[in-house]
């Protein structure tokens, strides 16, 4: 009797974790919501916004040059928005919209979330 | 010559001073076009989608209103504010808000 317990709880958490290899939390760390990109291991996922927003005083190229904005400290929802309308064209930045294309709403968030930080 | 110089000089600044906007004249001009969505300074949007203007960059700025008015920046509500805007009003009010002390942006890390 004691055995077949054993083993009917074994079974049991055997399907629950299999249940949850299927399902992954919706809430999991950025890197593995990723499409089908190769994996960015959430601690360096704002490394492809450093180039240009991490140099303070930093410019765009030629043909128009104008300072990169400042985003640390910027609303999240704001930069959220600013993101999405990168993605769909309707800002044009060139860089920006590579960028942009490339993230899907949640690592948007994740983004926004980290650089609407207050400063530390 | 030094002295021919040094107006020259002095008065090459004073255009670039202009040509950069005035802020006193902005501060009036963002009271009553800005303020109501961004602060009167740029400090407290009204929204969370709405971005904090005060200590932005002056370039950054007037390319963002003048992008608003062409329509290379397609905002609706935007495009209704910037568009009635003069090129000089854009420069007074990117010289006022990139002059206001931040509450929030600073430099990244």
């Amino acid at each position: 009797m004691k055995r077949l317990l054993f083993l009917l709880i074994g079974a049991a958490l055997a399907a629950s974790a299999f249940a949850q290899d299927k399902k992954p939390a919706k809430k999991a760390a950025v890197a593995q919501v990723a499409d089908a990109r190769p994996t960015i291991p959430t601690e360096n996922f704002h490394a492809q916004c450093i180039g240009c927003h991490g140099i303070p005083g930093y410019k765009t190229a030629f043909p128009e040059v104008y300072h990169v904005p400042k985003i640390a400290g910027q609303q999240p929802g704001y930069i959220v928005a600013a993101l999405k309308a990168y993605k769909s064209g309707e800002r044009s930045h060139p860089s920006m919209r590579g960028i942009a294309a490339s993230l899907n709403e949640d690592q948007m968030k994740a983004l926004a979330d980290y650089y609407g930080a207050p400063a530390k | 010559m030094s002295r021919f110089l040094a107006i020259v000089i002095g008065a090459a600044l004073a255009f670039n001073l202009q040509a950069r906007g005035n802020a006193e004249k902005g501060k009036q001009k963002a009271a009553q076009v800005c303020a109501a969505c961004h602060g009167p300074d740029g400090n407290k949007p009204s929204a969370p989608d709405q971005p904090v203007l005060a200590g932005q960059y002056y370039d950054y700025l007037l390319r963002a209103l003048g992008d608003y008015k062409n329509g290379r920046r397609t905002n609706p509500i935007m495009k209704g504010f910037a568009g009635q805007l003069s090129p000089q009003d854009m420069q007074d009010l990117a010289a006022w808000f990139s002059s206001q002390p931040t509450s929030s942006l600073h430099d990244q890390r």
